[in-house]
């Protein structure tokens, strides 16, 4: 079906997973496991379901996957209000990320029904029945649905997310923008972190080792249009490797998936054409 | 599957590193390339929509495959320069393709490094004998 | 750093949704593959009709039999995908086409056009060899 923003969840139900087994190439510490199955509420006539990754590394076992259900009439509208009713009411040891809950920390991305949005703005009336919720794909799983995000994060800083400026910052004002200059930025600065674009991008998984992935590059395209900047040459130099940035295919999971509906994709084939800009 | 972070390029990290995060995030810093690459498979790409579309026809139209007329056809001197062309951009294009396949699956230094070798030979071979072909029926 | 070692790493091709996005970027490399086993074909065939008559007509013989036309027809195909995908990826080069309305829109235009021009191109050959 024809999608028009990231917003939309398709209608097609299946497939629901590529056709590879669900322990395929993972190791023997990642593989998932059967879980417990958690009694239904009593006298609901709307029961919503849902199958959750476990993980806790105190065990000493594999992760699993736990089954929960819910009344629906009981629950408020979103995702993360579900999973906030059952680590209330069901199971306290549930353990994921959450704070602003609309949409704006980026707390709460998880992979929910094989895509990734965020839960504090996922109605329970657009997932599936059961439905099934990951953490982040392609992370170390420090419990639950919470990934570590510490190499993600270690890619950021590798980009030098800060202006990098030779000019000697003026006297009694700050450096100034044009609001067309100020307009370029738009699109880069609403990112909020989220990594549901990097962990859902298919070259990530094969080689997040390297590849920095769509977040980290959409905030390097955000420093280099930035009219204060002066590294731009330096930054482009950073950012010309097979791996760093010529990984990214043009897949576009990332752009699907936006849950700020940002264009990864765009950005990143816009830095490669800002390199064939000064080649030629 | 995606076990990346335990596939570390020529073992610069053992089991039991103390690197710091951005240590690994860096890894061996940018090889500042990668531009020439991404040029000449666009190059190679847009020569080769018009060279197979012109293949495709020109397939059909001898696809009662007799061989005099073929081979007549084959070694006229336009057929046969547009045929090395395509062979060409053909052959290169799907050394790049071939290579971005090979680097982004095999994590095993030695064994990718030998994949690439091949990659680039097969290539070659085989951009040397269908070239020689066509031009061989040129001037014979 | 023990636990760290022990951690699990989340599924992520196990589990990803396919869309049209990923599916599409597969298939043009598996056709990008399949083609490349058809340039070998190209240049035997060319060679056969260099090496003269005999090598030739075995060749054809072989092009004519099921397995023969079966991957001819794969190739077609492939070909197809690959020149319309590639053309789409082309435009995105260019920094057209990435509002996911377009992205949509043009996957599917590629899958249509591939399968058409396949058709189209089987229809004529047939009729040719008629």
């Amino acid at each position: 079906m024809l999608i028009k923003s990231s917003k939309q969840v398709s209608r097609w139900r299946t497939p629901k997973r590529f056709p590879v087994s669900r322990n395929s190439g993972a190791s023997p510490a990642s593989r998932i496991e059967p879980g417990v199955s958690w009694p239904e509420p009593e006298g609901a006539t709307r029961v919503q379901r849902f199958k959750v990754y476990r993980h806790d590394p105190e065990s000493g076992k594999n992760p699993r996957i736990d089954t929960y259900a819910i009344d629906r009439d009981k629950c408020g509208p979103m995702l993360l209000d579900a999973l906030i009713k059952i680590k209330n009411e069901i199971d306290p040891t549930l353990t994921f990320r959450r704070s602003c809950r609309e949409g704006v920390c980026g707390s709460c991305a998880m992979n929910i029904d094989g895509t990734n949005w965020l839960a504090c703005i996922r109605s329970l009336d657009e997932i599936s029945e059961p439905s099934t919720v990951y953490p982040l794909n392609n992370m170390d799983v420090i419990k639950d649905l919470v990934g570590d995000q510490t190499h993600v994060l270690a890619q950021y800083q590798s980009i030098t997310p800060w202006l990098r400026s030779k000019t000697p910052a003026p006297a009694g004002h700050e450096r100034l923008q044009s609001p067309e200059e100020r307009k370029r930025l738009d699109g880069d600065y609403e990112c909020i972190l989220c990594f549901c674009c990097t962990a859902g991008c298919p070259s990530h998984w094969w080689n997040g080792d390297r590849f920095l992935g769509p977040a980290i590059l959409l905030q390097a395209h955000r420093w280099l249009v930035d009219s204060r900047d002066e590294a731009t040459g330096e930054r482009l130099d950073e950012l010309e490797d097979p791996f760093k940035l010529y990984r990214c295919h043009t897949i576009l999971n990332c752009t699907r998936t936006c849950p700020k509906g940002l264009n990864p994709g765009k950005k990143i084939a816009e830095i490669k054409l800002m390199i064939q800009q000064r080649r030629s | 599957m995606s076990d990346w972070k335990r596939h570390d390029p020529l073992n610069r990290n053992p089991a039991t590193a103390r690197s710091s995060a951005l240590y690994r995030a860096i890894g061996l810093g940018s090889a500042k390339s990668g531009a020439h690459h991404w040029w000449v498979q666009r190059v190679t790409a847009v020569a080769l929509v018009p060279l197979l579309v012109w293949l495709v026809a020109s397939l059909l139209a001898h696809a009662r495959g007799d061989h005099q007329v073929l081979a007549l056809w084959l070694g006229q001197p336009a057929v046969a320069v547009t045929m090395a062309v395509l062979l060409m951009a053909l052959f290169w294009h799907m050394k790049l393709g071939l290579r971005v396949i090979v680097e982004d699956y095999v994590h095993a230094d030695r064994v990718k490094f030998a994949a690439l070798i091949a990659v680039d030979l097969v290539c070659l071979a085989l951009l040397a004998i269908g070239v020689f072909a066509s031009l061989y029926l040129a001037f014979r | 750093m023990t636990t760290a070692k022990l951690r699990p790493r989340s599924p992520d091709v196990q589990i990803y949704k396919p869309q049209l996005t990923s599916v599409l970027s597969i298939v043009h490399r598996m056709t990008g593959v399949f083609l490349s086993l058809g340039s070998v074909l190209l240049v035997a065939w060319l060679v056969a009709v260099v090496d003269g008559g005999d090598t030739y007509a075995m060749v054809e013989r072989w092009l004519r039999s099921w397995i023969g036309l079966l991957l001819l027809l794969g190739w077609t195909f492939a070909l197809f995908y690959h020149l319309c995908n590639g053309i789409r990826h082309l435009a995105w080069d260019l920094d057209f086409g990435f509002e996911l309305r377009s992205i949509y829109l043009s996957g599917w235009t590629v899958v249509a056009a591939s399968m058409i021009l396949t058709v189209l191109t089987w229809t004529l050959g047939l009729a040719v060899l008629e």
